[in-house]
């Protein structure tokens, strides 16, 4: 490899300080790397921060050639901005320190000794150039340039920059760090200085000033606090996130340094960002002895982030193109939904529905009145119906979930507790799984068995979204924007369909209509079902594998991703469409009239239907909710209510698909004669049958002469 | 044959890696690893540093990796001369008094991983003693031999204070020729409780009360497959010099040098070497089974055709423990070779927790005890946990990580594959559990369910896969989910004369039929089985379940899915490497008969 022209390369470096300007948005030029010197120049900022995007903009190579050797363009870049201080500053600086005093002092007390004629030195030089600067230089990666999981910081990474992520485990006290040691000889009076580079030093064991040189004096010499330079130090050791970890090791740490600017960034538990110089470390002393063939390892912090969440940066990553063809497939909805819990067999409506409650619906705040867009569903069913299986699932594939049961384990139980800290006596208050779940999912088991107190709480959760607090002189609101998807077993053991749901699950109402779904799930025996059923099993005990399916599930990550991507949307009901949903729920509140209901039609079932299918919409990646959106979230909650309410008629007392067609048809024509074939259909599929059995329907009562079908086939009269 | 081993004897670390690659043909090829010393049956003060040795155990911990000096340059001051040396597996310099390390120039930096492994945890006493003796018998002939024909290498190659390991070598074996084994346990006994570090904390072992040794094992080569909880076998060069130890380290001076690592993590991860050797690996091999017992090459034809008479055997002795109950037994001998075979998302397949309960514990109050004392001669690794209320609420049944050491501290979970884990819940007593009490409970509810445990990192926990047999004995049903429960039926007659049966049955298991049984338990787990494709009973029997199920007794597809997992079992335990109708109504059977007798305990409760 030929060496770098490292004379060029300085040279470039200065000249891209001077030239490099952004135009802003309103068009004004803005010089960054200028502008920052003028505010090192005035001692207003001390990180002098170079982005290597910037510098790629400039001078690709130098930018490649940065990241591979950092350190030394870090003492460059440094050595350039000294250069270039002096034409930058415009005013007096006043100084602000002791130190500065000091640095002026000496390079005053420079000029004055040296000022023979014919000597042309720049007085500054005799000093260690860390003594007098008093700025730092930092390199920020490349935006486009990707963490380096901390497993794979490896030797052939030393030297060079590199960005890794991670949670912070440990941290030390920031402490003062000896950068050069400032010494005077107790003989000449001299001042001798020692740049330290490592972690320790070995103090010069005797003057080596001129006079003590010549008088063979060998002074003592003295450390001087006040004319050292200190430097503030740090150190935190970073741990590889939970995900980064291969299945079935320990997750690795990295030690990082940080200096001046760069403490005080993190603490322990903070997942960070460090981008930094990896670097050896060579032990001394005792270390050296003992470990003299070993080196240890640590990233020089340059730039050390805070991330919020672990996982939003994942998120935010765009999918590839991969996986853009992946999910481009056919019938995205019914994959997805199928991917959920794919080891639990059957229940497609149940996970539609979860998927659209991991989606959500959209907020609306018309006029300060909050109505909420989370989707709360209860699954309700006989013991060892996968319940908690599917609660785990959606657990683990929410990025923000919390797992409770109703008796939660702590006394902080689901809502919140005002505690009293041990030390200082204050009070403070601690979230309970619903606060923590803040913009997430709460998945409760044993919904039933919840104690008291968090059954009130929970009221305002699931409308208003928010916990009031009024404990302990502490009254508050706290935010709870969650999902919450509840399982409950039935009252007596068994699910009893002759009760209505109240008195199957012991909760009030009130509570239950809170529900946008609710779903129970019954395991009935069934010929053909019990075959599908035995026959997986046997596959997968036969092969050691899920038997292929007609859809693959997605990898999970894969949708965790989207459904991220999802929830950017935010679409909007247009006006046309408000017509059809206020006629589905007229219908909606008729039928409940008319027949038996065990459940309950209220206005809040016509908001559930507005939330699903704007989830339905996202889903789609749309911005506009569409028919078929609505008349799939009716689809939904018809097959919800179904689910309760004909439990115990597998084949409705006798009636086929066929009659309850015709009854749904008659009821559409009421007085009319005619009704609209496009109409039919649409009816029936809101109410779960499928368009051939309409059509198979239409025919059969045609040929009975029960109607007339036109010529078109677009219009039944009634005979 | 015996050219090639002295060779082991005698290699060097520069050696080996001069000619790396025909070292490792050759080690592959030596027929017998016994010749090359096994540490866990040898004390490490016996053996010399920089020798090849073998370590067996499991992956207890990782470390992070570290950096070596694969070339560094030697300067000697005395005769100007330059030497380059290698810091491949060796961790000390190996440099005379005169002669410095050139620190600033012609390095190079290699990366190692390090790994801590300590003995099988629950390995049983039958297969140490049978691993001492199969590893020890040679040592004490050879070692005076080994030793004077080593020492004139040393003496010319070695460093100084290498004389005086031989010298100590030496004067022990005088004394304790004999006693090598029994000294592993009161050895190191000495250099403790210094810096309030006990050894315990150091050895770091799953188990409490148990003695182990570990390891300090460094990797060269790359290696993602090996993984925590993994049982391995290691060749490579033991460093036992003594200043490897961190307790050594003198006082820092700290106003100059700011506390990087704290001491604590020093001394953790720098303990004694007499107490936890350095392995500098060559050769990492993972072990499926630590059964001494079986050697030769695994043969599916023979394993399958003497399964039965060794079934016969154990379910002879099994009838009668269980005092005459042989349903319990057959669930038990299911049991003893059941492992997972299948892990997917969250279900894995293959997992067999057997919970006995009605255990006639009035009468025999130490019954569940006796009853293990029975089966840890069977199986190789086993451990017996008494679920008092004491134990939960003080036992570390969980790993934790702890960064004040930066270690993983071990819990009693940390088990490697088809270990069994007994639990007594015979000997749990009214009490209050604290929450640890409470999270240990959890924890083995949890590994029961999904074996899989919680590691607590703090920050996060993280799921292992764990594989470990669980057998709950217990009076009523257990507190702990459980996948099979079997109330025990025992027989009049033979429940007065239990512990006539107990001795009976020492007698009648006499050491052949013993090592049949435990060959027979180790190897069906290593059986390939398979499903034909044509499983039409079964679907049809599934559908007949279905349809007479009803409220009061659900068929789910649990109950297809245990059925399954006990049929293979049962096939197996019968030595069919296939499902057929015969072993498939046999299962059949067996679950209806336990099924009656958990009906019939139920009504019985209610009256």
């Amino acid at each position: 490899m030929a060496m770098r022209d490292y004379a060029a390369d300085k040279e470039s470096f200065k000249n891209f300080f001077v030239d490099f300007c952004q135009t802003d948005d309103e068009g004004n030029k803005c010089f960054k790397y200028a502008s920052q010197l003028t505010r090192v120049a005035h001692r207003e900022q001390i990180a002098f921060v170079v982005e290597l995007d910037d510098l790629h903009e400039a001078n690709e190579e130098l930018a490649e050639a940065v990241k591979q050797n950092t350190r030394r363009y870090t003492n460059m870049v440094s050595d350039v901005v000294y250069e270039m201080l002096p034409d930058y500053k415009h005013r007096e600086v006043t100084a602000k320190d002791a130190l500065d005093v000091y640095i002026e002092h000496r390079i005053m007390l420079e000029a004055r000794n040296h000022r023979i004629p014919g000597e042309m030195r720049d007085p500054r030089n005799r000093y260690p150039p860390e003594l007098i600067r008093r700025f730092e230089v930092y390199f920020k990666d490349m935006s486009s340039s990707k963490s380096v999981p901390i497993r794979e910081v490896k030797a052939e990474h030393i030297g060079k920059l590199v960005t890794v992520r991670g949670i912070v485990t440990r941290c030390t006290d920031v402490k003062p760090l000896l950068v050069v040691a400032t010494y005077s000889c107790s003989a000449c009076g001299a001042e001798t200085y020692q740049p330290v580079r490592a972690l320790q030093f070995t103090p010069p064991p005797a003057c080596s000033a001129d006079e003590c040189r010549i008088n063979k004096a060998a002074g003592q010499l003295h450390l001087q606090t006040r004319g050292s330079r200190f430097q503030k130090f740090q150190e935190l050791k970073i741990q590889e996130h939970s995900d980064q970890v291969p299945v079935g090791h320990i997750p690795r740490q990295l030690s990082v340094y940080c200096r001046g600017e760069t403490t005080r960034r993190a603490q322990p538990g903070d997942h960070v960002a460090v981008t930094g110089v990896f670097l050896p470390l060579l032990n001394a002393g005792f270390k050296q002895v003992v470990q003299g063939l070993l080196s240890d390892t640590y990233l020089e912090a340059h730039v050390v982030t805070c991330l919020n969440q672990s996982d939003e940066s994942e998120m935010a990553d765009a999918l590839t193109e991969e996986e853009l063809a992946e999910l481009a497939e056919e019938d995205l909805y019914t994959r997805m939904a199928c991917s959920l819990a794919p080891e639990i067999y059957g229940h497609e409506d149940v996970k539609k529905a979860l998927l659209l409650l991991l989606v959500g619906g959209v907020d609306k705040r018309p006029n300060g009145m909050k109505i909420r867009g989370n989707i709360n569903i209860c699954l309700m069913g006989d013991p060892g119906v996968a319940k908690s299986q599917l609660l785990n699932y959606i657990d683990r594939l929410a990025p923000r979930s919390q797992y409770t049961t109703g008796r939660g384990s702590s006394g902080v139980g689901l809502t919140a507790a005002v505690l009293k800290d041990p030390f200082t006596g204050e009070m403070m208050l601690e979230g309970g799984a619903l606060v923590l779940a803040d913009q997430g999912v709460c998945c409760i088991d044993e919904f039933d068995k919840m104690a008291e107190s968090d059954r009130t709480a929970i009221h305002e959760v699931m409308e208003q979204q928010t916990i009031s607090i009024a404990k302990a002189g502490i009254m508050t609101c706290l935010n709870a924007r969650v999902s919450i998807l509840a399982a409950a077993n039935p009252a007596y053991g068994r699910y009893n369909p002759k009760r209505t749901i109240e008195q199957n699950i012991q909760l009030p109402a009130a509570l239950l209509s809170r529900f946008d779904l609710l779903w129970l799930i019954q395991d009935k025996p069934n010929r053909d079902k019990d075959l599908e059923l035995a026959k997986h099993i046997a596959y997968v005990h036969q092969h050691c594998s899920q038997p292929p399916s007609s859809v693959r599930a997605l990898p999970m990550r894969l949708v965790r991703r989207y459904v991220a991507l999802t929830r950017r949307k935010q679409p909007v009901v247009p006006r046309a469409l408000s017509d059809y949903i206020v006629s589905s729920y007229v219908e909606l509140r008729r039928e409940a009239r008319n027949a038996r209901d065990v459940t309950f039609t209220s206005a809040r079932n016509l908001l559930a239907i507005l939330r699903l299918s704007t989830a339905l919409a996202r889903l789609r990646l749309s911005d506009v909710v569409e028919k078929e959106d609505v008349s799939e979230a009716i689809r939904l909650v018809e097959m919800s209510k179904q689910s309760l309410t004909h439990v115990e008629d597998n084949t409705q007392r006798g009636i086929s698909a066929t009659d309850r067609i015709f009854a749904v048809i008659r009821d559409l024509a009421g007085s009319n004669n005619t009704v609209k074939i496009a109409d039919v259909i649409e009816r029936c599929v809101d109410k779960g049958f499928k368009p051939d059995q309409v059509d198979a329907c239409i025919e059969q009562y045609e040929n009975l002469n029960v109607w007339q079908v036109n010529q078109v086939r677009t219009k039944i009269t009634f005979m | 044959m015996y050219d090639l081993l002295s060779d082991f004897e005698t290699v060097t670390p520069e050696a080996w890696i001069a000619n790396e690659n025909t070292w490792r043909e050759k080690l592959l090829k030596l027929q017998d690893w016994f010749q090359i010393p096994l540490l866990n049956c040898n004390a490490s003060h016996n053996l010399q540093n920089c020798t090849l040795v073998r370590f067996r155990g499991m992956v207890q911990d990782m470390h992070n990796p570290e950096f070596y000096f694969e070339h560094f340059e030697i300067f000697n001051t005395a005769t100007n001369e330059v030497k380059m040396k290698s810091g491949k597996y060796r961790d000390t310099a190996n440099i005379l008094e005169n002669e410095k390390i050139n620190y600033s120039q012609n390095l190079k930096s290699a990366q190692r991983q390090t790994i801590v492994v300590v003995s099988i945890p629950g390995l049983n006493d039958w297969a140490q003693q049978l691993e001492d003796k199969q590893n020890h018998l040679r040592r004490l002939e050879q070692q005076p031999n080994t030793s004077s024909r080593l020492n004139p290498v040393s003496s010319t190659k070695l460093k100084r204070n290498y004389h005086e390991t031989n010298e100590d070598t030496d004067s022990m074996d005088v004394v304790d020729t004999e006693t090598c084994s029994k000294e592993r346990k009161t050895c190191e006994n000495t250099d403790n409780t210094s810096n309030g570090v006990s050894r315990e904390h150091l050895l770091n072992f799953p188990l409490p009360d148990v003695s182990s040794k570990s390891c300090i094992i460094k990797i060269y080569e790359e290696n993602d497959n090996l993984k925590l909880n993994d049982l391995i076998e290691v060749v490579g060069f033991l460093s036992v010099d003594p200043v490897l130890s961190g307790e050594f380290q003198p006082e820092k001076d700290s106003l100059l040098d700011p506390q990087l690592e704290n001491e604590l993590e020093t001394i953790t991860h720098n303990p004694p070497p007499s107490l936890v050797p350095r392995l500098h690996a060559v050769y990492v091999k993972k072990l499926d089974h630590c059964n001494p017992l079986i050697m030769d090459k695994f043969d599916q034809a023979s394993v399958l055709k003497e399964a039965n008479v060794a079934r016969e055997h154990l379910l002879k002795a099994l009838t009668e423990l269980l005092l005459g109950d042989q349903l319990a037994a057959e669930y038990l001998i299911c049991h003893l070779i059941a492992s997972i075979y299948l892990r997917q998302d969250t279900m894995s397949l293959g997992q067999f927790c057997l919970n006995l309960s009605n255990l006639p514990t009035e009468k025999y109050p130490n019954y569940a005890k006796q009853l293990y004392d029975i089966i840890r001669q069977f199986v190789t690794k086993s451990y017996y946990l008494p679920l008092t209320i004491d134990n939960m609420n003080t036992l570390a049944l969980l790993p934790k990580k702890d960064y004040e050491c930066n270690r993983l501290t071990s819990g009693v979970l940390q088990l490697s594959k088809n270990t069994h884990l007994v639990l007594d819940e015979t000997k749990m007593e009214q009490g209050t559990l604290d929450a640890t009490g409470v999270n240990n409970i959890a924890a083995l509810g949890n590994m029961i369910q999904n074996q899989k445990v919680e590691y607590d990192f703090k920050y996060y926990k993280m799921n292992f896969d764990s594989d470990i047999s669980v057998l709950i004995l217990s009076e009523g049903k257990s507190l702990l989910p459980s996948d099979y429960h079997v109330p025990l039926r025992p027989e009049d007659s033979s429940l007065e004369i239990f512990d006539a049966i107990v001795e009976a049955a020492t007698y009648y298991l006499k050491e052949e039929i013993m090592n049949v049984i435990r060959t027979y338990l180790t190897s069906i787990k290593l059986v390939k089985y398979t499903i034909s494709d044509d499983l039409q009973f079964v679907e049809d029997d599934f559908i007949e379940m279905r349809s007479k199920s009803d409220n009061q007794n659900p068929v789910t597809a649990d109950d297809l899915h245990r059925l399954l997992v006990l049929a293979r079992l049962v096939s197996l335990s019968r030595g069919h490497d296939t499902l057929n109708k015969e072993c498939w109504e046999i299962t059949k059977n067996m679950e209806a008969e336990r099924l009656h007798r958990l009906k019939n305990r139920m009504s019985a409760n209610k009256f």
